[in-house]
């Protein structure tokens, strides 16, 4: 065997390693998020039922389940199932400096957020529904009296809304976090 | 060939496999530096690219919404040194506008770091300020006085800043926010 035959061998050999591990990457980079057993939505489930409000644990050094938590912000989240119909969101704004409610899909990206700036009466207010919902609630609408609603799709089924709430002074903080246990997630009755 | 083939699908896969631990560490795109200052605005959105949503599902972060806030880190001083706890630095005097602001420490995976002060991070609204209206956090191993930020005990560590209800929200990801605008952090000497 020749030098240059030895070379294209190796040559060759290398362009199939690369290959072969970009595609083991692109497949682990694409799979990561549908396989990953330990994501947020996974770490809440870890602290109550969907449906209901439930503190999430405030930043410090021995919680280690939530990173990138602020010490400053008091927050409920709420898991949601749509299967069951729409779910209806009411957050109080209280007394907070800033107050704020997003809404994640099942993988954790936000596709809606409203803060304290969009409060009517009071309330951060929205009904979560999915493609379908939405289409069934608009065939129904009453054209006379058009809905107050704010009615927002989700692309999954599944997700969850977190309430944050910003505590001005450490002394602060336990208003704050009262203020977050007020977050109502329930449900709509059927119509 | 077959040992060749053998070699190829290990080999490729060994590297995929680490190649995508390493990425996803430190996800490669959609992230914007403005001086010692990293941040992705867009991570938590539906926009996100495929390695920054593996990196979220992995960290299990639940991420702002750009209406609520932008979340802004550094692992470097304005120098782009890392960041050493033998070294003292000051972090000022000006932030974005936002209704409110905090900076805190973490730890690399964004725990708070535990310390003897029990200080994990300053609110805009509890700082003390200069006469001008600017601000200097200190952030150090040993005592300081003013606002001292105590580095506690960890070998490594980021700053996060975050800035509540900012408009700079809407032109974050395009690189909408002046580095001069952006808190600088100043290494004041090692020990």
């Amino acid at each position: 065997m020749n030098l240059g035959a030895r070379l294209g061998g190796a040559a060759l050999f290398v362009a199939a390693v690369a290959s072969a591990a970009a595609l083991v990457h692109f497949a682990v980079v694409l799979l990561v998020p549908i396989v990953a057993a330990h994501d947020a939505y996974a770490r809440l489930a870890e602290l109550g039922p969907p449906g209901a409000t439930l503190a999430l644990p405030r930043g410090r050094p021995n919680e280690k389940r939530f990173p990138w938590s602020d010490p400053a912000i008091a927050a409920s989240v709420c898991r949601f199932d749509l299967s069951a119909g729409p779910v209806r969101i009411k957050a109080p704004v209280g007394r907070a400096g800033f107050a704020s409610v997003s809404f994640h899909t099942r993988r954790g990206a936000v596709f809606y957020a409203l803060t304290d700036r969009a409060a009517t009466h009071g309330q951060m207010e929205a009904v979560v529904v999915t493609p379908a919902q939405m289409r069934f609630l608009v065939a129904h609408d009453d054209e006379d009296n058009p809905t107050q609603d704010l009615r927002i799709v989700s692309p999954t089924v599944q997700g969850f809304v977190i309430m944050r709430a910003f505590s001005e002074l450490p002394s602060l903080y336990p208003a704050a976090a009262d203020q977050v246990q007020m977050m109502a997630c329930a449900t709509e009755p059927p119509q | 060939m077959v040992f060749k083939a053998i070699a190829v699908g290990a080999i490729g896969l060994a590297l995929g496999v680490v190649a995508s631990g390493a990425m996803l560490a430190d996800p490669p795109f959609g992230a914007t530096t403005i001086g010692p200052w990293r941040v992705a605005a867009k991570a938590g959105s539906l926009e996100a690219d495929p390695y920054t949503r593996a990196a979220l599902s992995r960290s299990g972060e639940i991420p702002l919404a750009l209406g609520e806030g932008l979340k802004l880190v550094a692992k470097i001083d304005s120098a782009g040194r890392p960041l050493d706890r033998r070294c003292a630095y000051r972090v000022g005097s000006r932030t974005p506008a936002s209704r409110y602001w905090t900076l805190s420490l973490v730890d690399l995976d964004g725990y708070p770091v535990e310390n003897a002060a029990g200080r994990y991070g300053f609110r805009s609204s509890e700082i003390l300020r200069d006469g001008d209206g600017g601000f200097s956090i200190y952030v150090a191993a040993i005592a300081h006085s003013g606002n001292w930020l105590p580095i506690g005990h960890v070998d490594q560590f980021a700053l996060a800043l975050r800035l509540y209800d900012t408009p700079l929200a809407a032109s974050a990801g395009a690189g909408g926010i002046e580095k001069a605008s952006v808190p600088k952090i100043e290494r004041e000497g090692c020990a």
